[in-house]
């Protein structure tokens, strides 16, 4: 699988990623080399294997949550008891 | 070894090993066993930073559920041990805090990512640590550092407190000196946790029953697929161990899994993929490291997570991001699980007619630092061995099983069915009590 630095840029906006030119290019080759080794996949005999179980959910009942002092402690803006980021709407 | 003697230890190797990332002197009061945890396991005493800079001063406003029963269990935390950022690597060279060395030979790397850990109980700067395992993270540095590692079966162990990377995969383990501590240690952390909905009601077992039991008539399958490729002092060594499992009155056959060639590519889909979504949280708004030059919000988290990730954790999002995304998701991240599903079933086959198979634990001993950072694919197969307990949740140990000719550590890797630890300690206790080789210390 070719991946071209275009189509690295579009799954970097996807992830949030910020890259520089370079940086683009590095990891379009990059990940065409990994997607090459992973395409041996499709010549693997899978037969009707059932798939692989679902993950076990917890009940949804509300718990306590984290103390908000305890929260503050780690959050990058804080103010009145909420987290401040830049602003959304002009 | 008390808690001062481990303080001391610490303070006299970690400036050659960089093993740990923080050292807890307020333990030196604590009585109790001295213990390590890799810093991708929250504490409410020590910061985490999960080798990152976008985690850089974070302190958890809660501990891991593991961390709780080993505090209950009378254990001090004295430090938490260097990793791979977020646990993605294979050498601890991907730390954005330097790498950790290995002490058998301070040139070659620990392996990863739970290189930390491994190294510390090696050079005897603790009697014991605990790892996480994702694809091998415990066992293959354990193998390279010549010390026990287990990753438990999925669901033994809680993962409330440790740091996310591939939820489905994940899975706290141990590295110790013997098997035995292993086993005790194991019986401290298991069992069900309400806080992780993944842990498994199974009763927590006496791990160390039968240490002493030996292997007689026991039936171990040589995965045929994996060692037919194995070359120079990993194929000699391979093939003493069987001899001595042999020797100890064990049945020991050839078995086949004809998939496990694919664990490596079913591994960069899955785990990826789940890294991807897990790793959306670090954005700068609630903790971590946020861009102070951003203008807007979408530029805030372009710019944090950009500034805050290295470069394997970058990676390993796109590719995760790609086999999710429209156009690739049937053709990457389903064909994975298809191969993955059929995995599960040639090794669970394969138990029916054996209790444990055996490959060695790493495709070669440890290699030298810089030697594979140039070219991930390369450094992900460090992994081959590894990564098929993980994809299928089954428990596998890593025990020493001797030297190659240059002096590095070699090793065994055991695999057991699902929740049949007390038997894999059996086997790892068995095969170390006829070589002795945990008794050997590395010279420092």
């Amino acid at each position: 699988m070719k991946i071209t630095p275009e189509e690295a840029k579009h799954i970097a906006d996807l992830a949030h990623l910020e890259f520089n030119d370079a940086g683009l290019q590095r990891m379009a080759a990059e990940m065409t080399k990994i997607l090459t080794y992973i395409d041996q996949l499709n010549a693997a005999a899978v037969g009707g294997a059932p798939p692989v179980g679902a993950t076990p959910l917890r009940d949804d009942v509300a718990r306590p949550g984290i103390d908000r002092d305890l929260v503050e402690r780690n959050a990058p803006a804080w103010r009145d008891g909420h987290f401040v980021v830049p602003k959304v709407i002009e | 070894m008390n808690v001062a003697e481990s303080l001391a230890a610490i303070e006299r190797l970690n400036p050659k090993l960089n093993a740990f990332l923080h050292v807890n002197r307020d333990a030196a009061g604590v009585s109790g066993a001295p213990l390590a945890v890799k810093d991708n396991i929250v504490t409410t005493d020590m910061p985490t930073t999960c080798a990152s800079k976008i985690l850089r001063g974070f302190t958890s406003p809660y501990d891991a559920t593991v961390v709780m029963r080993l505090r209950k269990a009378g254990h001090a935390i004295v430090g938490k041990t260097n990793l791979d950022e977020f646990a993605m690597g294979s050498s601890t060279e991907h730390s954005a805090f330097g790498v950790t060395r290995n002490p058998w030979d301070t040139t070659r790397v620990a392996g990863g990512s739970s290189g930390g850990s491994a190294a510390a109980v090696a050079a005897r700067m603790v009697p014991a640590a605990l790892g996480s395992e994702t694809g091998g993270s415990v066992r293959q540095p354990a193998a390279f550092c010549g010390v026990v590692g287990l990753k438990p079966t999925y669901g033994r162990v809680s993962r409330s407190g440790l740091v996310a990377f591939a939820s489905g995969l994940d899975q706290i383990g141990i590295v110790t000196k013997t098997v035995r501590e292993c086993a005790e240690l194991l019986g401290v952390i298991a069992g069900h946790d309400p806080a992780d909905s993944t842990t498994s009601s199974e009763p927590v077992d006496d791990y160390a029953a039968d240490v002493d039991a030996g292997v007689k008539g026991m039936r171990f399958g040589v995965v045929r697929e994996a060692v037919e490729k194995l070359e120079g002092d990993v194929r000699t060594n391979f093939e003493d161990a069987l001899r001595v499992l042999r020797g100890a009155g064990a049945i020991v056959e050839e078995a086949s899994v004809p998939t496990i060639g694919y664990a490596i590519a079913i591994y960069y889909i899955v785990a990826n993929a789940e890294a991807s979504a897990n790793l959306a949280r670090f954005d700068g708004v609630r903790y971590g490291h946020r861009s102070s030059r951003a203008r807007t919000l979408r530029d805030m988290y372009f710019e944090s997570r950009g500034a805050g990730f290295g470069a394997e954790v970058k990676r390993r999002i796109m590719l995760g991001t790609f086999a999710l995304s429209s156009g690739y998701y049937e053709a990457y991240y389903g064909r994975a699980q298809a191969v993955r599903a059929k995995l599960r079933d040639d090794l669970l086959l394969a138990f029916n007619s054996y209790d444990f198979l055996l490959t060695p634990t790493t495709p070669e001993p440890a290699f030298k630092i810089g030697a594979k950072t140039g070219d991930p694919l390369s450094m992900y197969l460090s992994d081959i061995f590894t990564a098929p307990a993980n994809l299928v949740g089954i428990p596998a140990l890593a025990v020493p099983s001797g030297f190659s000719r240059e002096g590095l550590p070699l090793s065994l890797q055991i695999m057991a069915p699902h929740f049949r630890e007390r038997a894999l300690f059996r086997a790892g206790a068995a095969f170390e009590r006829e070589t002795g080789y945990w008794k050997k210390a590395p010279a420092l």
